[in-house]
């Protein structure tokens, strides 16, 4: 798995590219609390090249919503496959995030 | 790799996710499976696996896994046997989707998931053994 991070207007986007379970869940767990403990309070996770998530990976992205949350923080998801997006129905996590369909409306949601 | 039956031995560590993973991948292929019902079946062995080498054992020691895939009408039938500790995912809490964000909890989801992906799942304990059996429904081409 590969994390691409970019930075615009004060937003930082985290694209995913390959394959976020429990192997490589922890290497994403790193990096995004890396961004919210340098001070970013607007984060988009771009789904578009990620082919694959397991539970693994839904355990990082809530423990960083949660952190995020108390500093008045969001973070915003976009731009994922069908079957991806049925995860996160099934885990009832599309209550908790955000889910666009590109990184341009996520950037909205800001 | 014959297409019709395939059986692995996984060591207690993570890094055999990759080739549990490229496993099931060369299956997906030889059956002709959906991208969408590859990815059901392969979340499903993670989470699993998973959830084996976390929990089942209480020493250092190497342990194997064993993983039998085969298929018949229309079914894809995966038996996973460990000498973990005693461990029915089927009497797993089901976690509580709906609550809000500040406590939900992630135990079990993988489980849950897995229940929703597959269309059967039993535990048995057969002597030391605890032997999980997923079935799914596939289309072959």
């Amino acid at each position: 798995m590969e994390v691409v991070e970019k930075k615009q207007n004060g937003i930082c986007i985290l694209g995913l590219l390959g394959r976020l379970d429990s192997n490589t869940s922890p290497e994403f767990e790193k990096k995004i609390f890396e961004v919210i403990e340098d001070g970013t309070k607007s984060v988009i996770v771009d789904f578009e090249s990620l082919d694959y998530i397991s539970s693994a990976g839904l355990r990082v992205l809530l423990k960083a919503t949660k952190q995020l949350k108390r500093s008045d923080g969001k973070i915003v998801l976009c731009s994922m496959k069908e079957y991806i997006k049925e995860v996160f129905e099934i885990a009832g996590f599309v209550s908790i995030f955000p889910i666009v369909s590109s990184v341009g409306e996520a950037v909205e949601e800001f | 790799m014959v297409a019709d039956r395939v059986s692995l031995k996984l060591k207690n560590c993570l890094s055999e996710l990759s080739t549990l993973g490229s496993c099931l991948e060369q299956l997906g292929v030889a059956l002709g499976l959906s991208s969408k019902t590859l990815f059901e079946i392969s979340l499903s062995m993670e989470e699993l696996f998973s959830n084996i080498i976390s929990y089942g054992y209480t020493d250092d020691a190497v342990h194997w896994i064993k993983v039998a895939i085969s298929h018949e009408d229309g079914m894809l039938i995966i038996r996973l046997e460990d000498d973990g500790i005693p461990f029915d995912p089927l009497k797993a809490e089901e976690p509580d989707c709906k609550c809000p964000i500040d406590q939900r909890r992630i135990g079990n989801l993988g489980i849950h998931l897995t229940k929703k992906f597959m269309d059967d799942m039993v535990y048995e304990r057969r002597g030391n053994i605890n032997i999980v059996t997923v079935k799914k429904k596939i289309t072959v081409r």
